[in-house]
């Protein structure tokens, strides 16, 4: 894990105290939630982000509201941003804002459906392979050993031959994502089917599925709900790195493409709007999940609740 | 090979009709073309500029890949070579050939072409360059079967022969009026007593490992530092320029990652030639910018669309036509061209080949209802909300961004006349691909020298043509293409070429959109340079890299 997992600010990985075990991966019910949401709410920087991500989503949701689809070309090329076009407009004469708002649709998007089929895959293999010791080598050495893959040349090369799409990117992020959130659920799953109520469970019934739905994927959703939201930055980050070498989708807006058509058109010299915006918004978008990920972790650690 | 944005190997070059016919001597040929749109560009001082100590840096996108110019090159690879190998020929702004080495050339009978060369040069180790040169070169590019342009030229080549120290003789299996002007233009001389120690010129690296390279000027490579700079000296004697000795003592080629880099290079006085063209977009910006001059060069290709013919639906004229009247053409030129290209009428037969150009023939109109009533006469009904049964994959390169640009345009406006057209641009060797499969419905690209109509319509209109990506075969045009290709009479020929031109664009056998010009910009400290057409000569062909000087008040 690197230290910019917030994950890592939990005890998780290290030995823990019984008395902190026994409070961690209890699945939050209605009076951990509310407790966690009143640690929460005294976070201003949680607060802010969370505000910032329910504005980029609200964004996202009313572009037709916001702004119409940009057109195909307009007559006023390269201009600076002024009260007309308050983002300006790039070398075909189109609204940098309109662009902005609808690519922040495209970016959302992957970033959800990225980060969806990650949390699914990477949740299922983790919880399996701390469920069922024998596997959990077999895993452990193919989360790894994709851990260590060279992650940006396999996905450039990827996406070039399947050839650009929205849904390639999303297969390609959500492909390269799942081992980090096995990694992280995997170690929060272990110390859980080790606890006296799995094995209490176990005595109820043979069925691992029910098991493992009922007991341990609650015990784990805290974990998951900080990968979802890691995973998702992550992705918006890959799927504009992706555009930006011009194998996103050439045909919907993104930040990303905003950023290769100002590269390729040669304007990044001269037209400082065009890179400006959309990396502003890829900025927010992962800044703000990136803190309100820590703030979440922060806020459900029964430790801090105590202050 | 020569690649400009997206295609290669399709420039052509000029056609020799019969016999010898236009002797053309060396003294009138080069002509200095200093273009007019530079607003600060003051004019060429007067009289020959004296060699120099300057060096002249210039800004190129890529690495060199192959040293040895007879493989098939990249633009950069093109670049430099061309400052070491000399061509026979060199090409004028409306595509007729102009001498290089060779001074004067053409037919001694119909299967025997020749050239004759200046007998003033010599390589940058004593030896001269001599007719045995030309020769051994010509010969062992056709035995050895290096991939690139020239070995494609010499498909009626079967041998040659240094009859004198500065005369060469060609040997042809058939007739051919255009194969001397194209070997000449296209195949560059290389020293024999170098490439002889090779096994095969197709395989030889010429990477300057056995004690470095041999050069013909007007410089020589002399350093290489992969991923950044190539370094060449001035070769002393190099006789094609004025006063005999290139200006500049030292040329540099750095590479940048991209035009924008290259840009804030030449604004910062880094480098002081971009070797790429300008976007269409950078052109006027740069034009104002203090200490910049924008040089213009002509175009001399077209960029087109063509719709496979194997599409059921395609096949209908009526559906090309509706396609063709669906564009919105002047939009394409003003915004993503930024009024930079010329139409052709939708021609072929571009104005710049102003012996052929035929006025009469217009371009297709803008007309979204018009496309809607050839779509109904072809027997589709268009659904509740306007759209007809039918959808078009269109490809292109997302390498050439102008294409990129205006594909879009194309798509917005097919959608007014209810047709439907999905883009796919991808990554170019997989366009490169589709292309040659025939996998695409529409294809969008262009072509950077397509001089020689009778050349491009047989490469672009007959069955099997190399680059016929409408997969046509009409025989009454194949007829007219291959009358043209033996008549000698050039009035006769230019009519031939108009009827068969008329056929392409009644037919939408091609949708040819614009020429477009390029634009080239350098440091106002130089001038001097000498423009030719195409990216691949621009202003960085030999005569004007040797020609070009710090201007007078530096």
């Amino acid at each position: 894990m690197t230290s910019l997992d917030p994950v890592n600010a939990t005890p998780t990985g290290l030995p823990v105290s019984s008395e902190a075990l026994s409070a961690e991966p209890v699945a939050e019910s209605g009076r951990a939630g509310a407790a966690t949401w009143r640690v929460f709410r005294r976070d201003p920087l949680g607060v802010i982000s969370l505000g910032l991500l329910l504005l980029l989503v609200v964004v996202a949701l009313a572009a037709p509201l916001l702004a119409s689809y940009p057109a195909s070309y307009g007559s006023d090329v390269l201009k600076p941003p002024s009260l007309q076009y308050l983002f300006g407009t790039d070398s075909l004469g189109r609204d940098v804002l309109g662009e902005v708002i609808w690519g922040t649709q495209q970016s959302l998007l992957v970033a959800v459906a990225a980060s969806i089929i990650a949390i699914a895959i990477g949740t299922l293999v983790a919880v399996i392979g701390a469920y069922f010791k024998r596997l959990d080598v077999f895993i452990s050495v193919i989360v790894d050993l994709t851990l260590s893959l060279p992650v940006l040349p396999l996905m450039i090369l990827i996406a070039a031959l399947i050839g650009p799409s929205t849904t390639t990117i999303i297969g390609v992020v959500a492909a390269f994502s799942w081992p980090e959130v096995t990694r992280l659920v995997r170690s929060q799953a272990l110390t859980v089917v080790n606890l006296p109520y799995v094995d209490a469970a176990r005595l109820m019934t043979t069925s691992p599925v029910w098991i493992i739905g009922r007991h341990i994927i609650p015990a784990v959703t805290p974990v998951i709900v900080v990968s979802v939201v890691v995973t998702a930055s992550r992705a918006v980050l890959s799927a504009a790195g992706l555009a930006f070498l011009g194998l996103g989708d050439p045909t919907t807006w993104s930040w990303g493409r905003i950023l290769y058509e100002a590269q390729q058109s040669g304007a990044m010299s001269s037209a400082w709007w065009l890179t400006l915006f959309p990396s502003i918004a890829i900025l927010l978008l992962v800044l703000s999940a990136t803190l309100l990920s820590i703030a979440y972790n922060d806020a459900r650690n029964p430790r801090n609740r105590a202050r | 090979m020569h690649n400009h944005s997206t295609r290669r190997g399709t420039m052509r070059t000029g056609r020799r009709r019969g016999r010898v016919l236009t002797l053309v001597t060396a003294a009138a040929a080069i002509t200095f073309v200093l273009s007019a749109c530079a607003p600060s560009a003051p004019e060429a001082s007067t009289g020959p500029v004296e060699a120099g100590n300057d060096t002249l840096t210039i800004a190129t996108t890529t690495d060199v890949v192959n040293y040895n110019p007879l493989i098939g090159n990249s633009r950069s690879d093109y670049w430099v070579t061309n400052l070491m190998y000399p061509h026979l020929l060199s090409i004028a702004d409306d595509g007729k050939k102009e001498p290089q080495l060779a001074t004067e050339w053409g037919y001694v009978d119909e299967l025997t072409g020749f050239y004759e060369i200046r007998d003033d040069m010599t390589w940058s180790d004593g030896e001269p360059v001599t007719a045995e040169d030309v020769a051994w070169t010509m010969n062992a590019v056709k035995k050895d079967a290096p991939s690139g342009t020239f070995y494609g030229q010499l498909a009626n080549f079967v041998s040659a022969e240094a009859v004198s120290d500065t005369r060469v003789e060609i040997t042809l299996a058939t007739p051919d009026t255009s194969i001397v002007e194209e070997i000449g233009f296209w195949g560059n001389v290389v020293p024999q007593h170098v490439f002889e120690k090779a096994e095969s010129v197709a395989t030889f690296a010429n990477d300057g490992s056995d004690g470095g390279w041999v050069s013909a000027g007007p410089y020589l490579l002399t350093d290489v530092q992969v991923g950044q700079s190539y370094s060449m000296d001035r070769v002393d004697e190099y006789p094609l320029v004025e006063g005999g000795t290139p200006v500049a003592a030292k040329v540099v080629y750095r590479v940048f990652p991209d035009v924008n880099t290259e840009i804030l290079a030449l604004q910062s006085g880094e480098v002081d030639v971009i070797a790429n063209a300008l976007p269409p977009a950078q052109v006027e910006q740069l034009k104002a910018t203090d200490g910049i001059t924008v040089e213009e060069v002509v175009g001399l290709g077209y960029a087109h669309m063509t719709y496979n013919m194997t599409n059921p639906d395609l096949a209908k004229t009526e559906v090309r036509q509706a396609l063709a009247h669906a564009v919105d053409y002047d939009a394409i030129r003003t915004v993503v061209l930024q009024g930079q290209a010329v139409s052709t009428g939708s021609s072929p037969l571009m104005p710049v080949l102003s012996d052929y150009y035929d006025k009469s023939i217009k371009e297709y109109d803008f007309d979204v209802d018009k496309s809607r009533e050839l779509m109904e006469s072809a027997g589709y009904t268009a659904d509740a909300s306007g759209n007809f049964p039918v959808s078009f994959r269109l490809i292109y390169s997302l390498q050439d961004s102008v294409t990129s640009q205006w594909a879009q345009l194309v798509k917005d406006s097919a959608a007014e006349a209810g047709i439907t057209i999905e883009l796919q641009g991808t990554e170019r060797n997989t366009y490169l691909a589709q292309t040659n499969d025939g996998d695409y419905d529409i294809y969008a690209g262009n072509f950077a020298i397509m001089d020689d109509p009778v050349t491009n319509f047989t490469l672009s209109y007959l069955p099997g043509g190399a680059i016929n990506y409408t997969l046509v075969d009409d025989p009454e045009l194949n007829e007219l293409i291959a009358k043209a290709a033996v008549t000698a009479d050039s009035d006769e020929k230019i009519s031939i070429m108009r009827d068969a031109a008329k056929i392409v664009h009644d037919e939408v056998y091609d949708n040819i959109m614009y020429t477009q010009n390029l634009y080239f910009a350098h440091s106002s400290e130089w001038e001097g340079f000498v423009t030719k057409p195409s990216e691949l000569l621009s202003i960085v062909n030999p005569i004007s890299v040797a020609s070009a000087h710090k201007t007078a008040a530096q």
